[in-house]
């Protein structure tokens, strides 16, 4: 039977940005950061206006999603109007008016282009996100009223190192958790 | 006026106060969502009249069957267009004034919309046929008409619900973490399952922040398009008074008119209800106030243009048509319409009235009282001045009509107060995301005024 290793973090809180600021740069600033530390995660009420400054840039491509959602959107809303103008043409008399009437079609291209671009985009945020997901079990409350988290993803035996790097910026409160 | 400017307030009292807002309302809350049931009752009896007597009672036996329920299904789907544009047009603009008042704004939106579906229904009598009306392949092979403006008006209205409720949605999702972390019983069970397990994770923010963007540049030119694709219903024909070149920019106009209008009457509403006073201050109803202001100028200056373009046109049944509404058996809606909509928003103009609650909002009222009436005497008159004779004559709409208009306030109000009372209206996270910018520009100017002072000390000790 394959055991799964237990991941074991830190999770201290602090009470302003800059103190966050400065503890993820001091975590930056370690020797052996790339073998004591797995990986850092930052917990904020509202979006840390220096987040990718301080953690790197995240990959999150939704924009792509929105443009080719919106394209493919165009392209079935016009085909399926289409279709649906030929379908008409062997059934109802057309008087003389063309099969494909491109005015109409393209009221229709036009609203699906903006359904299926919101759609996408929304599919997208959730894949990006994570979300859905369950509220891992550790999760600090305050961190949605007016403290900023920083979790650290660590081997115990380093507890002591990073322990002391996350007080040292003014942490609320550091806390140990093993998942 | 308050001089409150949101930028000393702390985090943890804005959470606070907005889930207080959830516990416990005023009492006037209890007693207004009281008259709301009893409209919509009303109205629930009204309609099951309509459906065991036929359309009749409902006015529908002469040539004027598009009449109240038409005009309503066009004001209440105005009425959704300022919420979600202007949340959106704020957003992309980056406005922070927009942050304590967006969430219900675009909650009035999706319930606009959802009063608005409900007059179709209404209207067509066959409620059981109403799924006709959705491009599905049957046995007969009979598709909807693509080339009908009310088909378009399906395609339209079913986007923009979908894409105003998701954007409604998904900027809730952070405040309904907060709510799922504080609440109990069938709440928690609610939120939790509404926030996803949101926990404000670095990731989490940016794509929120990202996606939230990209929904707003969507649904701007979405929502043009509604209400261009509604004034289409009547420009599309060749009725005089209906096929007006102008009426798409015309109809967007006037819905954020009436849109605005009715932010103007929830702001004063649900202030007060909720006990939102900290946040909804007169500096934001004096900025709400002048966006309506311009909005009617604009709305103005575009029915001025429709009755001079008719006027310039020589066209004779165009011009016959202009010269009843203003002077026929309609000449009253229309006057008071014109009162409502072009004189009183000059009340506006003064700084003392925008910042004055209780006048806003009987303003507020009579701005919606004015749309109204222009959404009534755009589908009335001219039907009494068709090219047919046959149906020229004045009809009023009858007590089962107004029954049903009337409901349709109780309705959307119901929902709307309903929606507030189990979510929060005002959202938090974007009022602490204002607070927090206030006082980091607040400070950094502060300390740039520091530094002048201190270079202007240095050189004066140098010059002396």
């Amino acid at each position: 039977m394959r055991r799964i290793r237990k991941k074991h973090f830190l999770f201290a809180t602090y009470d302003d940005f800059d103190k966050a600021k400065d503890v993820v740069g001091a975590l930056n600033a370690l020797d052996d950061k790339e073998d004591i530390i797995d990986n850092i995660e930052l917990y904020s009420p509202i979006e840390h206006p220096e987040v990718e400054d301080l953690l790197g840039e995240f990959h999150q491509p939704i924009q792509r999603f929105s443009f080719f959602g919106g394209i493919t959107g165009t392209i079935l809303g016009f085909i399926f109007a289409a279709g649906v103008g030929q379908a008409m043409f062997t059934v109802q008399p057309q008087g003389g008016k063309s099969v494909i009437v491109f005015p109409p079609d393209i009221v229709i291209a036009y609203e699906m282009t903006i359904l299926l671009g919101v759609l996408s985009t929304v599919a997208a945020f959730l894949m990006y996100s994570g979300l859905p997901r369950r509220v891992k079990s550790y999760y600090d409350h305050e961190v949605g009223v007016d403290q900023i988290g920083i979790e650290v993803e660590t081997n115990p035996a380093n507890n002591e190192k990073i322990r002391a790097a996350l007080e040292a910026c003014g942490a609320v409160e550091v806390r140990e958790l093993t998942q | 006026m308050s001089d409150f400017k949101m930028k000393d307030v702390e985090w943890a009292k804005i959470n606070e106060d907005v889930l207080a807002s959830l516990e416990t309302p005023r009492k006037a809350f209890w007693i207004v969502l009281g008259v709301c049931i009893a409209l919509v009752l009303c109205g629930a009896a009204a309609e099951v009249y309509q459906y065991n007597n036929g359309l009749g009672v409902a006015l529908m036996n002469n040539p004027h069957y598009w009449q109240t329920y038409i005009s309503n299904f066009v004001f209440w789907i105005g009425m959704s267009h300022s919420g979600t544009l202007l949340s959106a047009i704020l957003l992309l603009t980056k406005a922070d004034w927009r942050k304590p008042i967006y969430r219900f704004a675009e909650a009035m939106t999706f319930f606009s919309i959802a009063t608005a579906a409900i007059f179709p229904v209404i209207h067509i009598g066959r409620v059981w046929n109403m799924y006709w009306v959705l491009p599905y392949p049957n046995e007969h092979a009979i598709w909807p008409n693509f080339r009908s403006p009310l088909l378009w008006d399906a395609f339209a209205i079913t986007t923009y619900a979908t894409s105003s409720a998701l954007f409604l949605y998904i900027g809730m999702i952070p405040d309904l973490a907060i709510c799922r972390d504080k609440a109990k019983g069938w709440r928690k069970k609610l939120y939790t399952a509404m926030s996803l397990g949101w926990m404000g994770r670095a990731t989490e923010w940016l794509a929120f922040q990202k996606t939230y963007v990209l929904m707003a540049c969507f649904l701007v030119p979405l929502a043009v398009s509604v209400h261009s694709i509604v004034a289409s219903d009547f420009a599309m024909s060749m009725m005089p008074g209906w096929h007006v070149t102008s009426f798409p920019p015309y109809f967007v106009a006037g819905a954020l008119y009436s849109g605005c209008a009715a932010i103007i009457t929830l702001f004063v509403l649900i202030r007060y209800l909720f006990k939102f006073e900290a946040y909804m201050t007169p500096e934001i109803m004096d900025k709400t106030a002048r966006l309506t202001f311009a909005i009617a100028m604009a709305w103005n200056y575009l029915n001025l243009s429709e009755y001079a373009s008719i006027w310039y046109s020589d066209n004779l049944f165009d011009r016959e048509m202009l010269w009843d509404k203003l002077t026929g058996a309609y000449a009253g809606p229309v006057w008071l319409m014109l009162f409502c909509a072009t004189v009183v928003p000059f009340a506006m103009a003064f700084k003392k009235i925008r910042v004055n609650m209780w006048a806003m909002f009987v303003i507020s009222l009579l701005l919606q009282l004015g749309m109204w009436l222009e959404r009534f005497q755009i589908v009335s008159p001219p039907l009494a001045s068709n090219h047919e004779p046959w149906t020229q004559v004045a009809v009023w709409p009858g007590l089962i009509q107004m029954t049903i208009t009337a409901a349709s306030f109780g309705w959307f109000t119901m929902l709307f107060l309903i929606f507030c009372k189990v979510f929060p209206s005002v959202s938090m996270y974007e009022v602490k995301e204002m607070v927090y910018h206030r006082n980091k520009h607040g400070k950094k100017k502060l300390q740039d005024m520091d530094k002048i002072k201190d270079d202007m000390i240095k050189t004066e000790e140098g010059l002396s």
